[in-house]
């Protein structure tokens, strides 16, 4: 025997799953391709992928010959599918089947940070001069953030003259396109799966899409439901081929609605849905504004003529896109808050003048933006001055992330790893809270921290950076300096304005109450977007006509 | 874990064309029979080619590397594996020219090294047989090192221990791991090649020790590589392997690294009652292994 098994039973387990691995994928991509090319000849050129992650599609028009390149060791196998005459077109297209994700991947999406090489020694001897360092060369991009163009496209409206696409008679019920960034974890992917929920209660099919290929690890959290698909176009569909997929999908399965959470791609593919398309209706969801080039809402902005609808979360959006995109009515905000059923009450703060212990919580995905290395100071300099006042000090983190290695070897360094207790993410934040004086988010950049709404829900002190629209949310004597050496400082500050001065104290809790109460008194996500999902799957535009504002503030 | 297994040989040789015929003879006689079946020969000197020719014509998966000079083991490896990298096997399977695989030898390697990583989604890097002396008894000089959690995936039906150092006598290497890691370093001559580009391998992950794929290995006489154990014959090999290990831990863990080694290759010594001429020419090849930086040859991805 050659090259093959013999059948054991042990033997063929292997096979079968490998078998089976390959026979999903390749199902994947041939849905994928012969949606896109129904009519023409298809030839399908498998080789096997030398990651998990990306297919490296190339699609080539023509009669196909074989390079020897294409047929090297990873050369697996080749399909064809007919055309629907055999003088058609031909069309090849040659794909990489990734192989399965090895244990690592599946648990990290990113290699454990480690600071440019350059400057180690410098982080190795003082890691707060470094975040000062990095600090400084985030507002040198801030300050270039003006080279990026706040100008939005223009949309022809054509001329009466010209037909306009028809809109195909479609037996299905109608459906809605959701582009996410990618399935991992994120405020803006919470919200992304929050809406394929939202968009199935309201009785629309999903299709999902993710812009950036990754393991998606979080692909297992869509629900498992008959109307709703994930369509891998992030790993085996080349970029320029994305609005091409996207009106065929548009076509085939009757979708109403593009709702577009963070996925460039589907912003590339606007002026082709605008034109081939036009019945369809285009919304998306913008969280932050980035200091280097504006992030998701300066491309939003720049295609806001090919956008019906832009939710955001936060009331700096609605400002940004009202003073840099001259946008008013067509941007809706939408807290990322749930609706109590009964109205609530908060609970008095634990964090009293001149008490005993102090309990510090930090809650936040381990990435720069978070900036877990600052954290890990400020909560060191918290010990410090705990011990400084007589104060029993502990601290809980909460978070995984490539920071992570980093963020615990400055605790030991510091001394604190019997003080500071590190959480995994599934931590039950909520209790956490409920159980902390103070949470402290030293974040470069937010859009509106959540964590600090459930902070003041659970009587815990959110203490903030004041980034993006924190001031939302937590008090303005409560918001620190962003420069690194600063946040730290002024953390303590405020810690030690609480514990000593019980007017200081009272004032922040009435202002915390006062934000919190005003918050609550703004729309929610869910109410706006399945108000929008509801009048989609009932066979209207959306978000046009009387009665939709009323409706969402009812 | 893939659905291509075209798997290649790679036998190094010289001047025992006797054992290698019986070592071709129990590839013939394979379950699991490789697609190529790489001879390399180190220049040899006896008929070792004029027979490799005669059993290339009636069977079309062999084919013949003859080496212009002796270029040692390590050189010999180097230069199969590359060559069957470049026949584009998906499997390498590396060995001596005195060892005779059982007839199921190469397929439990294939089938272990797949199913640990359809069973525990890691891929091993590499699979070592169990390797047994002319008696039956376990080879010594060809047994591999344990990483310190080896047991993690052992299993009653799957007795899969975790090595990251095996010897060049019936292991199977993947070619990712060859893609990943590059090839063996030719300039260490012999010894230490198998072990240093073993636990290159292992960088990624640790091989698997697969016991019920066995070998037997025709050595003249059952001995581990220990340096009490030098005499005037096997000196210039015993060189070799300080010069090339001294080499490695200097790469791996700089001085402090080297400086344990040596002390421990003198402790030996000292036990061995090795003469003193032989020591002090073991000092000076391992003085030289100090600063002897040797290449390490990448091969080009598909």
């Amino acid at each position: 025997m050659t090259g093959q098994m013999t059948g054991t039973p042990q033997a063929m387990t292997a096979e079968r799953m490998t078998a089976a691995h390959i026979q999903g994928e390749v199902a994947e991509i041939r849905a994928i391709y012969d949606l896109l090319y129904p009519d023409q000849n298809l030839t399908y050129l498998f080789r096997a992928g030398k990651d998990a992650i990306w297919g490296a599609p190339e699609v080539t028009h023509g009669p196909h010959t074989f390079r020897p390149g294409e047929v090297s060791a990873n050369y697996m196998g080749m399909l064809r599918r007919p055309g629907l005459h055999p003088a058609a077109a031909e069309v090849t297209v040659d794909v990489a089947i990734p192989r399965r994700p090895l244990p690592h991947e599946t648990t990290e999406a990113e290699a454990p940070w480690r600071g440019i090489r350059p400057l180690r020694p410098l982080q190795r001897v003082s890691p707060l001069a470094y975040e000062q360092i990095r600090y400084l060369a985030e507002m040198i991009r801030k300050k270039r953030a003006h080279r990026h163009s706040t100008q939005a496209l223009p949309l022809g409206e054509g001329a009466a003259s010209f037909p306009r696409p028809a809109e195909p008679a479609s037996d299905k019920r109608p459906a809605v396109l959701i582009g996410m960034h990618w399935l991992e974890h994120g405020g803006a992917e919470k919200l992304a799966f929050d809406c394929v929920n939202w968009a199935l209660e309201s009785g629309l099919r999903v299709f999902v899409v993710a812009g950036v290929a990754s393991v998606q690890r979080l692909a297992g959290r869509l629900p498992d439901h008959p109307d709703l698909r994930l369509i891998r176009l992030d790993r085996y569909l080349p970029y320029e081929l994305w609005p091409r997929y996207v009106e065929q999908l548009v076509r085939s399965e009757n979708i109403r609605l593009v709702h577009i959470h963070h996925c460039r791609q589907l912003y590339d593919s606007l002026p082709h849905l605008r034109i081939s398309t036009p019945w369809v209706r285009v919304i998306d969801s913008t969280h932050i504004v980035e200091y280097a080039d504006g992030g998701y809402p300066r491309i939003s902005g720049v295609w806001s003529e090919f956008i019906d609808l832009h939710h955001v979360i936060s009331g700096e959006l609605v400002d940004y896109f009202r003073d840099t995109f001259h946008l008013l009515g067509k941007v809706r905000l939408g807290r990322m808050l749930d609706r109590a059923a009964e109205p609530r009450s908060l609970p008095p703060v634990r964090m009293q003048p001149g008490q005993k212990q102090l309990h510090v919580a930090f809650v936040g995905r381990l990435f720069y933006q978070k900036r877990p290395i600052v954290a890990a100071e400020t909560v060191a300099a918290l010990a410090n001055w705990a011990r400084n006042n007589g104060v029993a000090f502990r601290a809980s983190m909460v978070g995984e992330g490539p920071f992570l290695g980093a963020m615990r070897h400055l605790l030991q360094r510091r001394g604190l790893a019997e003080q500071v207790a590190l959480l995994p993410a599934n931590t039950d934040v909520p209790a956490l809270l409920r159980q902390a004086d103070v949470m402290i988010l030293p974040s470069n950049n937010e859009g509106l921290a959540l964590v600090c709404y459930e902070a003041i829900e659970q009587g815990c002190i959110p203490i903030s950076t004041d980034v993006g629209s924190q001031d939302e949310v937590v008090p303005a004597d409560l918001l620190v300096p962003l420069a690194p050496r600063k946040t730290v400082q002024a953390t303590v500050a405020a810690v030690d304005d609480l514990w000593r001065d019980p007017a200081f104290n009272e004032r922040q809790q009435a202002e915390m109450r006062r934000l919190w109460t005003r918050l609550g008194e703004d729309p929610t996500a869910r109410e706006l977007l399945s108000q929008v999902y509801r009048r989609v799957a009932a066979g209207g535009a959306g978000f046009e006509g009387d009665g939709f504002d009323k409706d969402i503030q009812a | 874990m893939t659905a291509l297994t075209k798997t290649a040989a790679v036998i190094v040789t010289f001047n025992r064309s006797g054992k290698l015929m019986n070592v071709l003879d129990a590839l013939a006689g394979q379950t699991w029979r490789p697609d190529i079946v790489l001879v390399v020969d180190n220049a040899s000197t006896d008929d070792t080619q004029a027979l490799v020719e005669a059993r290339g014509k009636t069977d079309p998966s062999l084919r013949y590397l003859k080496l212009p000079v002796n270029i040692g083991g390590a050189g010999g490896f180097h230069a199969g594996l590359k060559a069957a990298y470049g026949m584009g096997a998906h499997y390498f399977w590396i060995s001596d020219d005195d060892a005779y695989p059982q007839p199921d030898a190469i397929e439990k390697l294939v089938r272990a090294i797949q199913q640990f990583e359809a069973d525990n989604t890691w891929r091993p890097s590499f699979a070592a047989s169990r390797v047994e002396w002319i008696d039956g008894t376990l080879c010594e000089m060809n047994t591999p090192r344990t990483v310190w959690d080896w047991p993690r995936f052992v299993r009653p039906d799957a007795a899969w221990a975790l090595v990251d150092s095996a010897s060049f006598v019936s292991i199977l290497v993947p070619r990712w791991a060859v893609e990943a890691h590059g090839l063996p370093i030719p300039d260490y001559f012999i010894w230490f090649d198998d072990a240093e580009y073993t636990r290159r391998l292992s960088r990624s992950y640790p091989g698997i020790f697969v016991p019920e794929s066995r070998v037997v290995h025709d050595t003249p006489d059952n001995r581990g590589v220990n340096f009490g154990l030098i005499d005037a014959k096997s000196l210039w090999k015993f060189r070799y392997g300080a010069r090339n290990e001294a080499s490695w831990r200097r790469r791996e863990g700089g001085w402090p690294s080297l400086i344990s080694y040596a002390f421990g290759v003198r402790q030996q010594m000292v036990r061995g009652n090795v003469p003193g001429k032989y020591r002090r020419e073991i000092y000076r090849a391992i003085l030289r292994g100090a600063t002897f930086r040797p290449r390490i040859e990448q091969v080009k991805a598909d």
